[in-house]
């Protein structure tokens, strides 16, 4: 019996080791064991489930759970690496298919901030889960030393406001260095170079803005509030906070709003200047009177002044104020007070208050109402003023510099230009008729000193400081450890997280994103960048974030470490002053990173285990194939820089920490190695506008900044779509508007990051849960009929058609170039067209060419022996969507009337349009 | 001698017009610099651009065939507008060459050198100059009546203690001085008087500064400029010298009965400053030129860290009448020390006949 039992023992232990060898052979992942392997892909099934369960329904998130648990032992079952993977992606089709699509209209621009605080968490995990954030690095805050003669609002730095040092703060003796008496109590800061003028509303850059600052004030700003540990808003020119005008259903939103502002007439508000030219002095003390509010926005949005922030102004999406875009348009040749007329920033009085009115294109809250309208490049100014010193010179020198900014601005914010000293200094004395005077600014006067060296010099500035010259400085990295805990010394936080941003893309994406027709950019073939098949597998790019020491770093810069899409400085809640960082949401966010790390995202062992998950996925998929210990296989990347000392203050120690972790011998065993190597351009610019934006660089140092009390506007940078982040994507290789490249998932609906972006900022249109025009158009080109009329329709179609309805008005033959191009006439003609409503919001709008027209036009701005260009289609409309009617509509396109037989044109001319008549068949572009 | 002077003078203009006119051409030459911004941004920068002349502005259907037309005359466009209405901005490069003659017309028939466009928006070129151009010509004459009579003293004190222990010291001071580059002299000058000792201003005083702290603003450029000077007229001078005090007619002159002092002023010091005052001309007409490094450490408001700001902020207008002052100013000094030969040394005699 026992020899019976013995054998069957035997038996079973053979079949056992028999079955475990059979697993071990079958396993083909090299890099990793098949349990380690197993167990990462399933975490990635889990992450997935992170993301989404919080907002799933009961029903739905009993589906997901099952689809999980069904994906991991599937993925358990697994006996390849192809099949644990395509065991994953089974897995993760069954999670999206148990939530529904978001369809319809949605708008959550509504909701209470904690809730849209909410929605930017999903964002934000959404974000960093795929990547498209980049790889945070360290927060610019700094190690700041300010002078112990400075008594500041506030020794804890308040998250976008800062200590409150001009505001609130208070000079309490002379600084010995100053030689002028009467600057010795002023507030002695440096300027690396001169701008040579303050004109801010036509200026690119910030600097030009901060010094703009001190003589301006704005309808509402910012003062500490009481308990010193965040900030007010306070009306300044204005008296009250905004009033709703056409908030009908009460919800608290409007389209226009007002205010009450100060005038001279009722407040005593008064301009100063410092200026002794008698011309100038005759403003010191005038009035400010209502219509100069008005004309203030009318300098700024003249295009014949030629003003940077007037095109931005005019054309912006966010908070666009009605009519500015069109009133900009037409007035290339100088100011149209009929054009202004229809622009939505009025004033006017009503029972003897003087009112300023702002109506936007979209409702606001009342708080977006009072941030649009705060203004920054705006403050109100005298007509007659800017006649006196011409556009050209205002707030800057005239042509033989005998007048400079102290005789061309005017002031009525807390300071005014005393001094302007080009390349030495320039000075502001306090202003004594500013509003808040006499509680307010209490430091007399700001000494702005060009410092050039400060811009060649990191040490510069320090040494002046310490000589007492100046009253503020950043710590050099080289002495952090000997300043950082001088109880001069104060620590501030930062505007903007500087990132490794990452180039995803596969071959596909970026030939639709950069490649000869691409649509960021087009680029010539011979300039293609070589995309590395490593940096779009997202577990290698994972390995290289765990892999950098980011507290190390940063610590050793004298910067604050993060793995934050965002810096502190964002607000959630920016009426109230509470930070983005505090929230609960964003804390959601970023866990998953910071799992089995030193609190910054930084684990070695990680690091290396997902180098060889990435290696196993990689290998499999034959993107590399080993080498051996002797002759590895290298794989290459670059990273792209600002400034050439990048490569002695960050590239060498970053490339040290990727290269320490993929190099060890415990990672391939020495079948690769990889080199990690460099690029930087001429200027600072160059790596956003030579590699970043155009999709040439493996991964790429850089940082945008938003607005601070806009988070969830500014995540639009983040957007693949174009029209979305303004042109201002860094990271490249996710479709964002694609709900299933990874899913976000709100109010139990799955959506794409642009649907849910564009619902949390303003309205979407969602279908498939993916973000979608109110209408799409298709264009049939003109076909020529045997009675010489041609022929072509519009193909309309609504996404939404239940709330939509298109009354198709009209449609002009237009000839653009024989318009702009010669004899001053706009050759434009209206042609027949019927509408065939084919029903669920298909309409077929057929259009007829009389042959006359077809003739006339054939030729566009040339003649017939040699033709010149295309005829413009414009197709108008009205739309209603939604209850909202909008007139005047168009839709256009460009097609060829066919140049007419006898004409002896060129063999080359006459094939040009035959070419381009084929194009607008494959026309279809959303309105 | 006027035939002469005027064929040199006429020849220095000819150089100054062809330096200036490669300078401008090859500065145009440059990539077209986009920039920074979004569309708004670049569509206010092309629309300044083609106002000043610098590009074309050419509204057309996207994508159209004529495009293409116009691509082949003026190149690749440089930018596209957004499409509005089915037509959009297209911007084209002047030829460079046609940039140049407007440039040129302006110069030549309204002095007009054009208008800063970054630096000080809208102030004429020529103007900033002119603002700048007196810093720097005051600095460099204080910094030359500095420099000349103390390096010629050293030199002829080295000289008359010919391999004595003073000589040595002075000689090896020179050689150590005049190989160290001038901005590690004025790091170190700052390091020590301004930031450690404290007795100097730090940056160059503003005009609004009292006279006194004026006054110790130039201690430091003028001691950083006058260095290498100092150097290289003290070891000149004693090179010279040393080779005029060998020579047989100062022996002559001793042995007539002349003192060793009398032999050295009426003679050798005469005859040594032959070569050396063309240089001291030439040192004098420099004075204009200004020093770009030392203005840009010490923030002196002058020429030379203009022509530096004028390349950063890619001002090119600024940059060419700096260029066109440099150039000036090195062409003058040539032809002023060549002349100087003929009035220092008699044997010397330009364009005479035989």
């Amino acid at each position: 019996m026992k020899k019976l039992l013995a054998i069957v023992l035997a038996l079973v232990m053979a079949l056992g080791m028999f079955s475990a060898f059979a697993d071990d052979a079958a396993w083909d992942g090299v890099y990793m064991d098949e349990d380690d392997f197993k167990a990462y892909i399933a975490y990635d099934l889990d992450v997935v489930f992170d993301a989404i369960s919080g907002q799933l329904g009961e029903e739905n998130l009993a589906k997901v759970e099952a689809a999980v648990e069904e994906g991991k032992a599937a993925i358990d079952a697994a006996a390849t690496v192809a099949e644990v993977e395509a065991a994953y992606d089974a897995a993760y089709a069954a999670v999206l298919a148990c939530v529904p699509t978001a369809d319809g209209l949605y708008t959550y621009k509504k909701l209470p901030d904690a809730e849209r605080t909410n929605i930017l968490g999903i964002l934000e995990k959404y974000a960093v889960t795929t990547g498209i954030t980049g790889m945070s690095l360290y927060e610019n805050g700094a190690y700041q030393m300010i002078n112990p003669r400075i008594t500041l609002g506030t020794e804890n730095y308040i998250t976008g406001y800062g200590f409150g040092t001009l505001a609130e703060g208070a000079i309490t003796e002379d600084l010995e260095y100053e030689t002028n008496p009467d600057w010795a109590r002023y507030y002695h800061i440096c300027e690396t170079s001169d701008p040579g003028t303050l004109n801010a509303p036509n200026d690119q850059g910030s600097q030009v803005g901060d010094m703009y600052s001190y003589i301006q004030a704005v309808f509402f700003t910012n003062f500490m509030n009481e308990t010193k540990d965040g900030y007010d808003w306070v009306p300044e020119l204005a008296k009250e906070k905004p009033v709703a005008v056409n908030d009908e259903d009460g919800d608290g939103m409007a389209t226009t709003w007002r205010w009450e502002v100060r005038t001279g007439e009722t407040d005593g508000l008064v301009y100063t200047t410092g200026s002794q030219l008698e011309s100038r002095q005759a403003f010191n003390g005038r009035p400010v009177a209502l219509e100069d509010y008005e004309f203030g926005f009318k300098l700024l949005l003249t295009q014949a002044n030629q003003f940077y922030r007037g095109s931005e102004f005019a054309t912006t999406k966010t908070g666009a104020v009605v009519g500015a875009k069109d009133y900009y348009n037409a007035t290339e040749n100088g100011y149209d007070d009929e054009a202004w007329e229809k622009v939505g920033l009025k004033t006017y009085v009503e029972d003897g208050k003087n009112y300023f009115e702002i109506t936007f294109t979209e409702e606001q809250t009342r708080f977006y109402a009072m941030y649009y309208g705060q203004m920054y490049f705006y403050q109100p100014i005298p007509q007659e003023f800017v006649e006196l010193v011409t556009v050209k010179n205002y707030l800057g020198f005239n042509e033989d510099t005998t007048e400079s900014p102290v005789d061309n601005s005017l002031s009525v914010g807390p300071y005014y230009v005393e001094r302007y000293d080009s390349d030495q200094q320039v000075v502001y004395k306090k202003n004594p008729n500013y509003v808040f005077a006499d509680t307010k600014y209490a430091i007399p006067g700001i000494h702005d000193k060009i410092f050039p060296a400060a811009a060649t010099d990191k040490n510069a500035t320090f040494n002046e400081f310490l000589a007492g010259h100046f009253d503020v400085c950043r710590i050099p990295d080289e002495y952090l450890n000997e300043y950082r805990n001088d109880p001069r010394t104060h620590t501030t936080k930062g505007n903007s997280v500087f990132k490794l941003n990452v180039n995803a893309s596969n071959a596909e994406t970026w030939e639709y994103l950069f490649g000869t027709d691409g649509v960021v950019t087009q680029t010539a073939k011979e300039a293609y960048w070589e995309l590395k098949p490593c940096m779009g597998n997202h577990h290698f790019v994972q390995a290289l974030s765990y892999s950098i020491n980011r507290s190390e770093l940063a610590v050793a810069k004298g910067r604050v470490p993060s793995v934050d899409y965002l810096s502190s400085n964002y607000m959630s809640d920016p009426e109230n002053g509470m930070s983005y960082d505090a929230t609960e949401a964003h804390q959601n966010a970023v866990t998953g990173l910071l799992e089995d790390t030193d609190g910054y995202g930084y684990s070695l062992e990680l690091a290396r285990d997902y180098f060889r998950l990435a290696l196993t996925e990689l290998e499999a998929e034959g993107a590399y194939a080993p080498g051996t210990a002797e002759a590895p296989t290298e794989i290459h990347f670059e990273i792209a820089w600002m400034y050439p000392t990048d490569e002695e203050d960050y590239h060498n120690q970053i490339k040290n920490y990727i290269e320490t972790a993929f190099n060890d011998e415990s990672v391939s065993g020495g079948a690769y190695k990889l080199v990690v190597d460099y690029w930087v351009g001429n200027t600072w610019s160059d790596v956003y506008y030579n590699k970043l934006m155009l999709g040439q660089y493996d991964l790429g140092f850089g940082s945008i900044s938003g607005n601070s009390l806009d988070p969830i506007g500014f995540v639009s940078v983040l957007s693949s779509d174009q029209d979305i982040s303004g042109n201002f994507t860094l990271n490249w290789g996710v479709d964002t508007n694609d709900p299933d490249a990874y899913p976000i998932v709100y109010n139990d609906l799955r959506w794409s990051f642009d649907a849910l972006y564009n619902a949390v900022n303003s309205q979407v249109i969602a279908s498939n849960g993916q973000n979608k025009a109110q209408l799409t158009f298709k264009y049939t080109p003109i076909a020529k009929n045997e009675d010489g009329t041609y022929t072509g329709s519009f193909t309309v179609a609504s996404t939404l058609p239940d709330i939509t309805s298109i009354e198709i008005a009209d449609i002009e033959c237009c000839n653009y170039e024989r318009y702009y191009n010669g004899d001053g006439t706009y050759a434009e003609a209206p042609v027949e067209f019927t509408v065939d409503d084919q029903g669920a919001g298909l309409l077929v709008v057929t259009f007829t060419v009389p042959a006359e027209l077809a003739e006339d036009y054939a030729t566009g701005s040339g003649t017939s022996a040699e033709p010149k260009g295309d005829t413009g289609f414009d197709l108008y409309y009205n739309l209603t969507f939604n209850g909202v009617t909008q007139s005047g509509l168009y839709y256009s396109v460009t097609d060829n009337f066919e140049v007419p037989e006898a004409a002896e044109a060129p063999a080359e001319a006459e094939e040009a349009p035959a070419e381009t008549e084929e194009a607008p068949a494959e026309t279809e572009t959303a309105a | 001698m006027g035939k002469y002077v005027l064929k040199r003078v006429l020849l220095a203009f000819c150089t100054a017009f062809i330096i200036l006119s490669l300078t401008f051409i090859l500065v145009k030459l440059l990539p077209f610099d986009r920039p920074i911004g979004g569309d708004q941004q670049q569509i206010a920068y092309f629309d300044k651009q083609y106002n000043l002349g610098y590009v074309y502005r050419i509204k057309l259907v996207k994508d159209a065939p004529v495009v293409e037309e116009y691509n082949a005359k003026y190149g690749e466009y440089l930018y596209r507008s957004p499409v509005d209405r089915g037509s959009c901005f297209y911007y084209y490069k002047v030829p460079v060459m046609e940039q140049y003659v407007s440039w040129l017309k302006n110069v030549v028939t309204k002095w007009d050198w054009g208008y800063s466009k970054s630096y000080q928006p809208n102030v004429a070129a020529s103007v900033i100059i002119m603002n700048r151009i007196w810093y720097s010509m005051r600095l460099n004459i204080i910094s030359v009546i500095f420099s000349v009579p103390l390096g010629l003293l050293l030199g002829i004190w080295a000289a008359l203690k010919k391999n004595t222990l003073t000589d040595h010291t002075i000689s090896t001071m020179v050689m150590i001085f005049i190989s160290v580059p001038s901005f590690v002299l004025i790091c170190f000058v700052l390091r020590i008087f301004a930031y450690d000792l404290g007795w100097l201003p730090s940056t160059w005083p503003a005009d609004t500064a009292t006279t006194w702290t004026k006054i110790k603003g130039y201690i430091i450029p003028v001691f950083c400029l006058s260095f290498s000077s100092v150097c290289y007229y003290c070891r000149y001078t004693r090179a010279e010298l040393c080779e005029v005090m060998e020579s047989d007619y100062l022996l002559l002159a001793r042995t007539k009965g002349l003192t060793r002092r009398q032999a050295i002023v009426r003679h050798a010091l005469k005859n040594a400053m032959v070569p050396i005052f063309p240089s001291i001309l030439s040192e004098f007409i420099g004075i204009l030129g200004g020093s770009m490094i030392l203005e840009n450490l010490y923030g002196i408001p002058g020429i030379g860290k203009l022509f530096i700001l004028s390349l950063n902020y890619k001002d090119y207008d600024i940059l060419f009448v700096d260029m066109a002052i440099f150039t000036t100013i090195s062409l003058l000094a040539g032809v002023v020390v060549d002349l100087s030969y003929g009035f220092i040394d008699p044997r010397i005699r330009m364009g005479a006949k035989k």
